[in-house]
């Protein structure tokens, strides 16, 4: 309960103590644009870790080789990342809902355990040192793209893109007759998805003194689905809402000798998917209405 | 070598077991149960604190750890499937609702701990452990060069009896012949006077309890006990599995039971211990790109 | 010539769908395409707009070669559609659905939209004003109806408006796949002439629909196919009085009747093989299905809007009426398989309402389903036995799968086999053997002569009859409407939800009204 009260009395020696805190909601927050992007394409790509990954690694191991500065650790991290996505997301631009699912976990789980943990220039299982790190100044950059990423997805959502991924996700057949080129704009989708994570996984890797090769599998990606799904997909801010809930609840509702955080995250997907399929923030803006957010599964057969 | 492939041979089966429990409810549902390996690691863990905590013997504790699965199919049925499928939702939302409970289960399990809520459960927290030494008659045998141990190889003639009774169920008995209506045609079904609920709800108890089997036989026959084993080891073998022998298919899982195996040896022989596992996940994701229904299932499209 | 088809070919496994079919659609006409349920003319259409490859022969739309192109870029020659199930962006607004049909008409606006502070651009507002224009042309109020999401619009909105996104694209060819479809005679008189004003503008349409009155009257030539082949082609009038073409859509019982000028009063006799008496049109005073007032939606359509029948024990009671009357609609809720939202239904006693299907099914209401819906992977035997499934007394059960086979030897010749190897009659006639299996006290039979061929559709009928003279009580919908009538006692004629008519099954089928909604007049 302080931990509100502080928040609202005095912000700015708040902002001073929990500045990992707000870092964390930071980078969560990035993830979770990285999912809306997806999602809202109508793909349900659960790759967002492996690309973390490939930011995170390439990022820091260019500046413990090359002394490179960090924005171009980021930058060709950030491009790295987004070229393995196109790799992945070409393939797999045939393959639709639960298996798309699937093979995005096959590919972080080869990235983790078949790469990750077997070349010796990642350092393998023991993770890699990253002496550069900056847990408090990075916090600017983390807020700043914070802003700069949600902003910049608002208007595309907006646009004639935003419309186009829209219409692919609410029915693809209908979308092509509509002349959108359904795998053009789904592959947009994948590889902008993809450039985000790597983006979020190098900023993260920055806040800390070392990549822990264990944070990119499963766990992290259901973490990440969380967020959008408690949140809703249906506009940027939804998966925003939904980080920044759920990585401040442990924070402020405390049980002792008892971790809830993954029994909370169990159910609320679970009842969300259940009773609010749509999520908080649900299609613009905080809905009070409930529009449904999915497709019927009976489209409007001709009666008779 | 030989002894590799003779793992091989043991760990198949065990995936074999595991994956008919997947392609079970993905044949009448075309949903992905992501709860199986919670499910999976239940029956293990409770098996294994009957034994240690409450002085059972193992055949009572099995007995019991399966019915505790089997309770556990009719949970995820009536909470996370039914509730969807009443409102027509999209198999995806399944996907998400299942996971969620999984959540659930596994961190109620890790959680277990002396004086925590659920130390009636399980007490060794995140530990893994093993099945007493003495609790079973082991003898070992050395033949050619190989060792034989009894608990390992009995998992082979186990798994296999198990899978060719429910072949003959699936094939020759009423409950199979309608579970088969059901999974090709629920809508026929239903109107010859199945009760499709009815016969939905008995299918996931069924899967649920062959997922507890093949957890309690995973723990007895590799020794390893912890809340990580589904979903760490085999969940996404299981998903490797389904997908190379084809969704929905029970030939399927368990000729790519053993090709998975097969596949991890090789890959182990040629590539080392560490690589092997991000074999499996990369020949997952091949299959999905190529041949998303696998050697033997149907294929998909929309209709128009 | 503004659409060009030459011999083109689509089969799926063994079916030919599409059987060299070649046609030309003049610019600037409205050009037809009829034929029964599965004659093969979605799958043209989605051949045409690239949904599904051709396996032969050559689509032209004027100089631009539109065989091998993927639909996106044919959407983009400027070919529409509308889609006979209506695929509409069902969570967005209705606005929002036609501003998509706009996107190959607007550039990329990316740099736009991130350089802009978000206050409204006049970009916006142009494209914003030509969607209400569309909008407007099909009829609907941008200010409304533009702002509510297109799946929660009524039915007949929803038809427009895919009609509105089509003509975003400003398409040299609109092709309209069953836009009335459901529709009661006024809204269908209001599609009509917004068919005939956007032609007046010039716009060339390839029309599909089953009502002949709008077919007959808007075009201006008319192409029929049947099993995959075009069997006709030419004006309408000509083409509603070929031979060929009744024999397809009615059946063979009406060949000789429509010889003479349809609409006149004159009747003649039509032989059959199996002749009901006539007997009086009236509703039975002891019904075992009595429905009253029913009212079944899906969805935002009001399927069926206040329909009462009784059915006497006995009795052959037909539901005719054009595609999309509610007629399947009916026989899915008093199966328990679609929700009754208002009104009621009772089976011998069991309030249908809210029963479970297995229920209904164990107190005798068995159906046959529109479509067969057997058990392709299992074997015809396998399929006999899920009707005998629920059943204890295995031996009884056994007794009467044999009983069943002997009525029907085909099926007793071919148990061993895949039932996906039966050719459509002989499925048919699985189907119904299995509905009878499930000892029906009243069956109801759901388009049981669907995309046969005359023929196969005679034994279909006959083993009706048979049932019938056996003592089933049946209730049967039928497309069939001449062929339904021959063998029924009573009769409900439904339109758009609602029954138009009711009466005996000779006096209704010596009706001129009933005969002219077959045949257009």
């Amino acid at each position: 309960m302080d931990f509100i009260l502080q928040l609202f009395n005095d912000p700015v020696a708040f902002y001073q103590t929990h500045t990992l805190l707000i870092a964390e909601i930071g980078i969560n927050s990035i993830l979770a644009v990285s999912m809306f992007v997806v999602l809202y394409s109508g793909q349900l790509s659960l790759a967002a870790p492996g690309f973390m990954a490939i930011g995170a690694y390439t990022s820091v191991l260019m500046g413990n080789y090359w002394n490179t500065p960090l924005p171009l650790n980021l930058l060709v991290g950030t491009l790295f990342a987004g070229v393995v996505g196109l790799a992945v997301g070409l393939p797999v631009l045939r393959v639709r809902g639960v298996f798309l699912a699937i093979a995005t976990i096959g590919f972080i789980e080869a990235l983790s355990l078949g790469v990750i943990l077997n070349l010796p220039i990642t350092g393998e299982g023991l993770g890699l040192k990253n002496p550069t790190a900056d847990p408090i100044g990075g916090i600017n950059i983390v807020l700043g793209s914070v802003a700069v990423i949600v902003f910049v997805l608002w208007r595309l959502t907006k646009g004639r893109l935003g419309r186009a991924w829209e219409a692919i996700r609410q029915d693809e057949l209908a979308a092509l007759s509509q002349g959108i080129d359904v795998g053009r704009y789904k592959l947009i989708a994948f590889i902008l998805s993809a450039l985000i994570a790597g983006f979020a996984g190098g900023l993260e890797s920055h806040l800390n003194f070392f990549v822990d090769p264990t944070e990119y599998g499963v766990t992290r990606t259901v973490q990440v689905l969380t967020f959008a799904v408690l949140g809703g997909s249906g506009n940027v801010f939804g998966p925003v809402v939904g980080a920044l809930f759920l990585t401040t609840l442990p924070e402020i509702v405390r049980v002792p000798n008892f971790d809830y955080r993954d029994v909370i995250s169990g159910a609320i997907l679970i009842l969300v998917i259940v009773f609010r399929p749509q999520g908080i923030v649900g299609r613009g803006g905080l809905a009070i209405i409930r529009p449904r957010w999915w497709p019927k599964a009976r489209s409007a057969a001709s009666p008779g | 070598m030989g002894q590799q492939v003779l793992n091989a041979i043991f760990i198949g089966s065990i995936y074999a077991l595991f994956a008919v429990g997947y392609t079970l409810v993905f044949g009448v549902l075309d949903i992905l149960n992501l709860a199986h390996s919670a499910v999976f690691m239940l029956g293990a863990a409770v098996t294994y604190s009957l034994v240690v905590n409450y002085n059972q013997s193992f055949v009572v504790a099995a007995v019991l750890g399966i019915a505790a699965c089997a309770f556990m199919g009719l949970v995820i049925e009536y909470v996370c499937l039914r509730p969807l499928r009443r409102r027509r939702a999209p198999p995806i939302a399944a996907l998400i609702s299942t996971i969620g409970l999984a959540l659930i289960i596994v961190a109620a399990v890790e959680q277990g701990r002396p004086g925590s809520f659920f130390a009636w459960l399980w007490v060794d927290g995140a530990n893994s452990v093993r099945f007493p030494p003495n609790m079973l008659p082991n003898p070992t045998w050395h033949v050619a060069g190989l060792t034989l141990e009894a608990t390992k190889v009995a998992v082979v003639p186990i798994t296999l009896a198990l899978m060719l009774v429910l072949g003959y169920v699936i094939r020759f008995t009423q409950f199979g012949r309608g579970l088969r209506a059901v999974a090709e045609n629920p809508r026929a079904a239903s109107l010859m006077g199945l009760d499709v609920d009815r016969m939905i709800a008995l299918t996931v108890v069924l899967s649920s309890a062959l997922g507890g089997v093949a957890g309690i036989l995973f723990g007895l026959a590799l020794s390893d006990i912890s809340p990580y084993i589904g979903r760490d080891s085999l969940e996404i073998r299981g998903l490797a599995v389904i997908v190379l022998g084809g969704m929905g298919s029970v030939p399927g899982a368990v000729v790519g039971g053993y090709l998975l195996g097969l596949i991890e040896v090789l890959a182990l022989v040629q590539f080392g211990s560490n690589v092997h596992a991000g074999v499996a996940f990369a020949a997952l994701f091949l299959m999905l790109v190529l041949r998303p229904q696998g050697l033997f299932g149907a294929q998909l499209h929309e209709r128009l | 010539m503004l659409l060009r088809l030459d011999n083109l070919q689509r089969h799926f496994g063994g079916v030919k769908a599409v059987d060299g079919v070649s046609l030309e659609v003049e610019k600037g006409s409205i050009h037809g395409l009829i034929g029964p349920n599965g004659a093969g003319k979605t799958t043209l259409v989605n051949v045409i707009t690239g949904y599904v490859r051709t396996q032969a022969g050559q689509a032209w739309l004027e100089g631009d070669r539109l065989t091998g192109l993927p639909a996106h870029r044919i959407a983009g020659l400027g070919v529409a559609r509308t889609f006979q199930n209506i695929r509409l962006f069902g969570d967005l607004s209705a606005l929002e659905n036609v501003m998509i049909g706009m996107h190959t008409r607007l550039g990329d606006d990316t740099v736009a939209q991130l350089a802009t502070l978000p206050f409204f651009r006049r970009d916006q507002r142009a494209h914003l004003n030509d969607a209400h224009r569309l909008m407007e042309t099909v009829g609907l109020d941008p200010g409304d109806v533009g702002r509510r999401a297109a799946g929660q619009l009524p039915y007949g909105d929803q038809r427009r408006l895919e009609i509105a996104r089509a003509l975003a694209l400003r398409p040299r060819l609109l092709i309209l796949d069953e836009p009335a479809a459901g529709m009661n005679p006024s809204e269908k008189q209001g599609v009509r002439e917004l068919i005939e004003r956007l032609n007046a503008d010039g716009l060339t349409i390839l029309l599909i629909d089953h009502d002949m009155r709008l077919v007959m009257g808007v075009c201006r030539r008319v192409s029929v196919l049947n099993f995959g082949r075009k069997i006709a082609d030419g004006e309408p009038h000509e083409v509603s009085t070929d031979p060929g073409v009744i024999k397809a859509y009615l059946g063979s019982g009406a060949e000789k009747e429509a010889v003479s000028a349809p609409g006149t009063t004159e009747v003649r006799e039509v032989e059959r093989a199996t002749r009901r008496s006539a007997r009086r049109g009236a509703e039975p005073e002891e019904a075992i299905l009595d429905v009253q007032k029913m009212w079944v939606s899906y969805g935002a359509i009001n399927a069926v809007r206040g329909v009462s029948l009784r059915v006497a024990a006995g009795e052959v009671v037909a539901l005719i009426g054009a595609n999309g009357a509610g007629k399947s609609t009916i026989l899915n809720a008093l199966s328990g398989l679609v929700p009754i939202a208002g009104g009621t239904a009772v089976f011998d006693g069991l309030d249908l309402t809210n029963a479970k299907p297995s229920t209904i099914v164990r107190r005798g209401l068995v159906q046959v389903p529109e479509g067969r819906e057997i058990l392709g992977r299992q074997t015809v035997l396998e399929n006999l036995e899920l009707a005998t499934w629920p059943r204890r007394d295995r031996a009884a059960a056994q007794r009467e799968t044999e009983a069943v086979m002997r009525r029907f030897p085909i099926l007793g010749e071919r148990r061993q086999l895949r039932a996906s190897t039966l050719s459509g009659g002989e499925r048919q006639l699985l189907a119904i053997a299995r509905g009878l299996l499930a000892k029906p006290r009243l069956l109801l039979l759901d388009e049981p002569s669907l995309g046969l061929a005359p023929q196969m559709v005679d034994e279909v009928f006959s083993a009706i009859g048979e049932i019938h003279r056996d003592g089933t009580t049946i209730l049967l919908v039928e497309q069939n409407a001449l062929r339904a009538l021959e063998i029924a006692d009573r009769a409900y004629v439904l339109e758009t939800g609602q029954v138009q008519l009711t009466g005996g099954g000779q006096d209704l089928l010596h009706d001129p009204a009933v005969r002219q909604a077959y045949l257009g007049g």
